[in-house]
């Protein structure tokens, strides 16, 4: 290689005014220092690649020795050329443009990254060292930084606060000294606990608000109105979280990841990998008593009766399976609360005699913490008046859980989930399993297997749908950080063990091996808890295991109680599910319950579990949780049940945002609500432009209407959310656009200084469940509880449209025109069902293109048949928007949907508005808030 | 930005008389010397990328006149020149690649310092070095390929089996090669082509 590549020549790296530059002096060519070497010889980007760019040769004397002509040396001479010239192709095209940071993948790369060489992988990292050195930029670790400014006053407070404490608890702790003898905390066992102190096992306080964990001093001053979740600081680093001033639901909750993932989501999702949440944030109630008392109270509110009670539900009753139904309050307007998931404990020694009916069992409700304190009020005044008498606990700070969905998520729960129990008999019992495929063997061994062992024998299902519906386990798990990093699990790969696992999913011994899962029990949670060694304790154990191997278990371990169930569907829609199965596809999701204190190490464990597939599981934030439910034609609850109250105060939230973001841009550049071509010659949106207007729906437009155009706007100075309410849309758009910025400045001072407070719900505004609505919908006759206003009860419904275009959040939905027959009559020429059936290559949504060179006669044809094609969206043919007494209800989730292909969304409807709309019934029309441009769709309850 | 245009040539200098080049065949008798291996000759020791510049500069100055000289000075550039495969790519404006072209052609002798007698084939022109630099790499290929099956088949017929016509065949079929490496934006068979869609 004659030009030397660049070299950090010695003499140039010890300037003394190097460090007040950013780049340090070149890096020469040695050949070229000669003794007359310029102190300063700038090596710039371009010369660089000038450098890389330069070819290699031979000389002739050097290829042919005595200038002798021979086939072996004219090879060789051939093939040093051909070796210098692809070199310099490869080094010209990458070497010197692209840094060694620039190379890692893009999931890796972090802004964070790019000054700590350690953080690149290790085959770049001599490479960017060398870059770093160049670059004079040195690796700074974060530990032996210089504290700088605020940080240096931050950590003296801190040290003297620290020196206080220790002078204080010195003190206090003097005269215990004597009478106390600290024991070590390895001593401590599980289960038999013989030490001289016991953990103090702390009272259960029954009925009452469980209080957040008190955080460590450092973390303390950030969680004064809010909690962490036991993850955040591993969300804190990599995702979007909520505002600290506006922390979501009591919580600091991850939004998104800072990496991009709306496609990756998707992609690890449905085809390969696996997205993991920490759902701590969810809450958890448990009831305890008699099961009959506590089925009562679930009936009194509002319960399917054919859910608690019935063959149907006798496994969900025994503890075999989860049960996610719709709660209502107990009161007369009966409002919808949220969907509470329930499991109930499995019956003590598996007695389900009649002597057990006596006995008190527990049992779980897990719900949204935006509907949190209204069920937990229901809960607590049907707790009183319930006979024989049931306890309620709050249990929201105490189990923490995980979702995790995608076709790698049972793989890497296996991998970080290893069961407690090790049953030594269920080894020659799964021998048997493997050689004889008799079924009866089969379905004797699960007697003396254990759930762990059950657990274990799912590796390889890809799909947690493929087992019973609603399946659950419980079970104890060792500690994962003695698994500490995860290894790829052993996959069957044979026919035979995939008939084994199909066989397993089919006859689910869990059923039968199923023993009381010890999350129910308080004591068995705080031991876990409390017994967790250190990480230093874990290091150590590690250390002295023998290299490549993990450490062996002991009779000491904590033992987690975890219990895992598997939801093939994100709400309950179990009359629906029969009828629509194109997303059966989609996988479910695997949920873990687990202690508080217990999830971090699992979730570590998860995070970085090597998939079989390659990559690990990601982590998403809220946004990807709506969006999953979203590609499954799942409501997502609290957005997309405006009826319930939660559900209220979501979309009063939303509006605030939208209406903030409107507000900021300029006017020129911003929306015209109240210009907007609605057809039929009139104008201005409908209802407020950035909202779902419920009021609107319900009330028609106000009556105030001409008097609000007619007074002056400057009169108008009323605060904004009430003139939305009450003004007509064009109006309040109109306001809006008035506002001076004066008020809006006092406005926005006023809401920083008191936490946003949602408007109280228009008290008939209510939702119905699914099978309310379907009811309804199946038959005219059908009756409905008396104190549900059907005029004001919404339903939630998934759209699709027909034609083209993707629906927006906000978007107004429309029935059919229903008194301007012609009006109808366009609409329906447009139905997909309705044109000339047609098969074709070119656009999807117009006539195929001719060749250039057909013949007079196909043109023709061509042009008669261009006149018989419907209208196009935007020509003047195309038909208007229908009027407001048309309009049913709003999109509350729209997108492009990515798993079909075309947009879909989620709204609710007005049921009232729909039940009778004659043929057609399901055809509406969506209409972005803002255009005037309507598009065919269809709904279908969900 | 408007970026400038070239044009990168890939040469071959070809040294006809045997007598006055640096590598002579070896003189023992049986150890015969493969065609192909004697068409393509190492270049002298003294030849460089100078040598080549001087060698087109003067070309074209005689060529076109002080006109040309002026407007190819400007862009001419030896990106490559290794001798001992006497191969050489020449960097030119895109405007003026044909006045090169021509001096290149027009060359019966290497200039003063050297002073040999010389064909300079023009094998391809592009507007990338890098297709130059892959051309350069396939026709290396397909050069080894051939000297070393030519070495097999005049071994074998030293032994005693007559199979000369492969390879008067392969040089063929490399000659006809290197015609068709050469873009020209007028070849006629390409314009016939065009005539023929419009038709």
């Amino acid at each position: 290689m004659a030009p030397g590549r660049p070299a950090q020549s010695p003499h140039d790296s010890g300037g003394g005014d190097n460090n007040s530059k950013k780049r340090k002096d070149a890096p020469t060519n040695p050949q070229h220092d000669g003794p007359n070497k310029r102190p300063r010889q700038h090596i710039d980007q371009r010369q660089k690649i000038r450098i890389a760019r330069t070819l290699s040769t031979q000389t002739t004397s050097a290829a042919f020795q005595n200038g002798a002509l021979d086939v072996s040396s004219f090879v060789k001479s051939r093939a040093y050329e051909i070796q210098a010239l692809e070199n310099g192709l490869q080094r010209s095209k990458k070497a010197l443009n692209e840094r060694a940071f620039q190379q890692v993948p893009k999931e890796l790369r972090r802004r964070t990254a790019s000054h700590n060489v350690k953080r690149v992988p290790k085959r770049l990292r001599a490479r960017a060292g060398r870059e770093m050195a160049v670059d004079n930029t040195p690796t700074v670790t974060a530990r032996r930084r210089k504290p700088s400014g605020h940080m240096r006053l931050r950590l003296e407070t801190v040290k003297k606060l620290r020196a206080l404490g220790a002078k204080r608890k010195a003190e206090k702790d003097k005269p215990k000294d004597a009478s106390v003898s600290e024991l070590p905390a390895k001593d401590v066992q599980p289960g038999t606990i013989t030490t001289a102190i016991k953990p103090r096992t702390p009272k259960v306080k029954k009925s009452l608000l469980a209080t957040p964990p008190v955080p460590k001093a450092k973390f303390r001053k950030r969680q004064i109105h809010k909690s962490w979740l036991p993850t955040h600081l591993y969300h804190a680093k990599r995702a979007r979280m909520t505002a600290p001033s506006a922390p979501l639901w009591r919580f600091a909750v991850p939004l998104t990841p800072t990496a991009k993932s709306y496609r990756p989501t998707h992609r690890a999702s449905h085809d390969r990998g696996a997205v993991a949440w920490d759902m701590s944030y969810i809450s958890t109630i448990q009831l305890e008593g008699r099961e009959s008392s506590v089925l009562g109270m679930l009936k009194a509110m509002g319960a399917a009766e054919e859910d608690l009670s019935g063959r149907k539900a006798s496994k969900w009753r025994a503890g075999l399976r989860v049960l996610e139904a719709f709660l209502y309050e107990r009161e007369s307007p009966h409002e919808l609360i949220a969907p509470v998931t329930m499991v109930w404990c499995v019956y003590a020694n598996g007695a389900e005699s009649v002597e057990a009916e006596g006995r008190k069992r527990k049992v779980l409700l897990r719900v949204h913490p935006s509907a949190f304190f209204q069920l937990w009020e229901e809960v607590l005044r049907l707790a009183k008046v319930a006979k024989p008498a049931v306890s309620v606990e709050d249990l929201r700070f105490e189990i923490g859980s995980l979702e995790i969905t995608g076709p790698g998520a049972t793989e890497a729960l296996l991998g970080a989930l290893w069961p407690s129990e090790t049953v030594s008999a269920s080894n020659s019992a799964s021998n048997a399993a493997t050689t004889g495929m008799d079924v009866d063997t089969t379905l004797d061994t699960p007697r003396s297997e254990s759930v762990g062992d059950i657990w274990q024998k799912l590796a390889g299902l890809t799909n947690p749908a493929l087992l019973p519906q609603n399946a659950l386990l419980g079970f104890n798990v060792q500690d994962p950080r003695l698994h500490h990093p995860p290894r790829t699990i052993a996959l069957p790969k044979s026919d035979a063990e995939q008939h084994q696992l199909l066989e397993l999913s089919a006859s689910w011994p869990i059923d039968a091996a199923q023993k009381s899962c010890d999350i129910f029990d308080g004591k068995a949670r705080h031991l876990a808890s409390t017994t967790l060694p250190s990480q230093k304790a874990v290091n150590r154990r590690k250390a002295l295991s023998p290299p490549g191997e993990y450490p062996q278990a002991l009779p000491k371990d904590p033992r987690m109680p975890v219990l895992l169930y598997s939801a093939s569907s994100a709400t309950p829609t179990n009359s629906s599910k029969s009828r629509q199965q194109p997303k059966s596809h989609n996988g479910g999701s695997w949920t873990l319950l687990a202690p508080w204190k217990c999830l971090p190490p699992l979730w570590y464990s998860l995070m970085y579990y090597p998939l079989s597939t390659g990559q690990q599981p990601r982590f998403a934030g809220l946004d990807q949780k709506r969006q999953l439910a979203f590609e499954a034609g799942k409501p997502w609850f609290p957005g997309d049940f405006p009826g319930t109250k939660a559900g209220w105060e979501w979309e009063c939230e939303d509006r605030r945002r939208r209406e903030g973001e409107w507000r900021k841009r300029p006017r020129g550049k911003r929306v015209g609500y109240e210009k907007v071509e609605m057809g039929g010659g009139k104008k201005g949106e409908v209802g407020v432009g950035w909202a779902c207007d419920w009021e609107r729906l319900l009330d028609g437009p106000a009556v105030v209407e001409e008097a609000a155009l007619g007074v002056v706007e400057d009169d108008m100075d009323v605060d904004g959310v009430a003139a939305e309410k009450a003004g007509d849309g064009a109006g309040s758009a109109e306001k809006a656009g008035e506002d001076t910025v004066k008020p809006a400045e006092q406005e926005k001072a006023k809401e920083d200084a008191v936490p946003f407070q949602a408007p109280p719900k228009p008290s008939q505004l209510t939702q119905l469940s699914t099978r309310q609505a379907l009811a309804l919908l199946a038959s005219p006759e059908a009756k409905l509880p008396t104190h549900i206003n059907l005029t004001s009860a919404l339903v939630t419904v998934r759209l699709t449209l027909l034609t083209r275009g993707v629906p927006q959040p906000c978007a107004r939905i429309y029935r059919l025109p229903t008194d301007n027959a012609d009006l109808r009559r366009q609409w329906l020429a447009l139905l997909p069902s309705n044109l000339p059936h047609k098969k074709q290559k070119g656009p999807k949504h117009a006539l195929p293109r001719l060749p250039k060179d057909a013949p007079a006669h196909v043109v023709q044809q061509r042009l008669a048949q261009s006149l018989l094609e419907p209208p196009r969206a935007g020509e003047d043919k195309y038909p208007a928007c229908p009027a407001e007494e048309d309009l049913v209800g709003f999109i509350t989730t729209g997108n492009y949907d990515l798993g079909e292909g075309q947009g879909t969304g989620i709204g609710s409807l007005l049921l009232s508005r729909v039940r009778d709309g004659g043929e057609e019934r399901n055809g509406c029309i969506l209409r972005s808030a803002g255009t005037g441009l309507g598009r065919l769709a269809r709904w279908e309850v969900v | 930005m408007v970026r400038i245009k070239h044009r990168y040539l890939l040469i071959n200098i070809l040294y006809p008389d045997p007598k006055s080049t640096s590598g002579r065949p070896a003189t023992k008798p049986g150890d015969e010397v493969p065609y192909t291996v004697q068409f393509r000759r190492p270049s002298p020791d003294r030849m460089d990328g100078g040598v080549l510049t001087r060698l087109i500069r003067d070309g074209v100055a005689e060529l076109f006149g002080d006109y040309g000289s002026g407007k190819v000075a400007g862009s001419l550039q030896v990106k490559y020149f290794s001798q001992a495969t006497s191969t050489a790519i020449v960097r030119v404006s895109r405007d003026h690649y044909r006045l090169v072209w021509a001096a290149l052609t027009f060359a019966t002798r290497l200039p003063n310092p050297v002073g040999q007698p010389c064909v300079i084939q023009v094998v391809r022109v592009s507007g990338t070095i890098r297709k130059s630099e892959e051309e350069a790499i396939r026709r290396a290929r397909l050069s080894i390929r051939q000297a070393e099956a030519a070495a097999k088949s005049s071994n074998a017929a030293t032994a005693g089996l007559a199979a000369a016509t492969p390879q008067l065949l392969s040089t063929e079929d490399d000659d006809v090669d290197m015609i068709n490496g050469i873009e020209d934006p007028d070849d006629p068979r390409d314009i016939e082509e065009d005539l023929d869609d419009e038709g």
